[in-house]
């Protein structure tokens, strides 16, 4: 690894200054995972590197009936994971907290960090996006609330400018009655991206969709909603006839690659049969 | 430039001047010579570099050394006290859970950081663990048998 300058601020203020004046020379630290992995093989050469671990108050995370769910950027994904009310109201967020990583990894890596490296394949953003987060961005002069589709500008790209730090996530309370799942398909259970990821949050009355947000990981250059395929399904009776017209629709609407976890064609029959899973289960 | 830290180890205070890139798996190694610590993938695969930060099991090459400052680092060689072996350690041995021995010591922490957590683990919460540590000789059968044996012995005593 390239040596740096460390700076260890403990203001989000103070960091986000320290950020906007290094500009492309500056990247933040939070929980290492993946910035220290990209400084090592030379992806990441930064000259300044900004250690967030000093700031107060970015460890907490929190859960009310009225406002929902709140996660500072500092928030490891073990946290996530041992939360008795992300379990109970997010399982699709508990479930891909469960996949992340490894034990070891999830006491490090933090959910902020898991969604600003943006990478397409990564746990944090589909669970996220079918619960409708938002995110609190801080600048060095002012703050700001952004929707998390905002966040991912391509592969490993976020939106964020020079000197904005994402400082919390919010995620509303699912709509009442609702279901939702993340199903990640991967080769192994640790230690490893999805192939595939699918989150799907669905709500029935009177045996008719009368919500559905489906969100798509690793089959496209960002995390993103399948809107023609949620319109597919809504107000519609549920059968597997349109579960299965729906997953074709979402399928349509990836754009994957080929890489080296699997081919673009291998990916739209997973995705296909993911989509099928992830709302048949959501019935279940 | 290096700057001096001080790191509490295995409950012992080590000044040690250090570059801002230098890792806590580097610095035990290479400057403390506490190689017990294993370096292997040393990109947070493989886990072998494990160590215990506050009881917290972390990949230490995933560790700036810096940020071990003020924490209390337990590596491998801090687990036997006064020349006896950890429980854990003597039921690893008894089941036959070491071969290599190469992630002997990430099991073993990973292994006090589990029970501490939760003392009564089922198997799922056992594989769970084990899963951020490679091993490429026994399957993790035995391994995983020795974690249950542990678990029996600290109920008892």
């Amino acid at each position: 690894m390239k040596e740096f300058a460390l700076y260890e601020p403990t203001s989000l203020k103070e960091a986000c200054a320290l950020l906007a004046q290094h500009g492309d020379q500056a990247k933040a630290l939070a929980g290492g995972t993946d910035l220290l992995v990209g400084m090592k093989a030379g992806w990441l050469r930064p000259e300044v590197v900004v250690n967030l671990k000093k700031i107060d108050g970015l460890r907490d995370i929190s859960f009310s009936e009225r406002r929902g769910l709140s996660i500072g950027a500092l928030v490891t994904w073990t946290q996530i994971l041992e939360h008795p009310q992300v379990a109970e109201h997010y399982p699709a967020l508990h479930q891909a907290a469960a996949s992340m990583g490894s034990y070891q990894v999830r006491n490090l890596g933090t959910l902020a960090g898991n969604l600003c490296h943006a990478s397409p394949a990564a746990n944090g953003p589909v669970p996220l996006l079918i619960y409708e987060a938002s995110c609190l961005i801080q600048g060095p002069r002012s703050k700001r609330t952004l929707d998390l589709s905002g966040l991912f500008a391509g592969p490993q790209k976020n939106a964020l400018a020079p000197g904005e730090l994402l400082s919390e996530i919010f995620l509303p309370v699912p709509p009442a009655g609702s279901k939702s799942l993340y199903l990640k398909f991967a080769q192994r259970k640790a230690m490893e991206l999805a192939t595939v990821a699918v989150g799907s949050l669905v709500q029935v009355k009177k045996d008719k969709f009368k919500l559905v947000r489906l969100a798509l990981g690793a089959v496209g250059p960002v995390p993103f909603r399948a809107h023609k395929a949620e319109k597919v399904l809504l107000d519609q009776a549920a059968s597997e006839e349109i579960m299965r017209r729906a997953a074709q629709v979402a399928m349509e609407e990836s754009a994957p690659i080929s890489d080296l976890r699997a081919s673009a064609e291998y990916r739209r029959g997973l995705l296909e049969e993911l989509t099928y899973r992830a709302l048949r289960d959501c019935l279940a | 430039m290096k700057k001096m830290i001080s790191l509490n180890i295995n409950g012992e205070s080590y000044q040690v001047a250090v570059e801002n890139r230098r890792t806590l798996l580097e610095v035990l190694r290479e400057d403390l010579k506490l190689t017990g610590t294993r370096v292997m993938c040393n990109q947070g695969d493989c886990g072998s570099c494990t160590v215990l930060l506050d009881g917290v099991a972390v990949n230490s090459c995933l560790v700036l050394a810096s940020d071990a400052v003020g924490k209390q680092v337990e590596t491998i060689e801090g687990v036997a006290q006064g020349g006896a072996l950890h429980p854990i350690q003597e039921e690893f041995i008894a089941k036959g859970a070491i071969q290599c021995g190469f992630c002997t010591p990430a099991m073993v922490l990973t292994t006090k950081a589990l029970l501490a957590a939760n003392p009564d683990p089922t198997e799922e919460d056992i594989k769970q663990t084990v899963a951020g540590t490679l091993c490429r000789c026994t399957g993790y059968v035995r391994i995983i048998d020795a974690i249950k044996g542990a678990a029996a012995r600290r109920k008892e005593s």
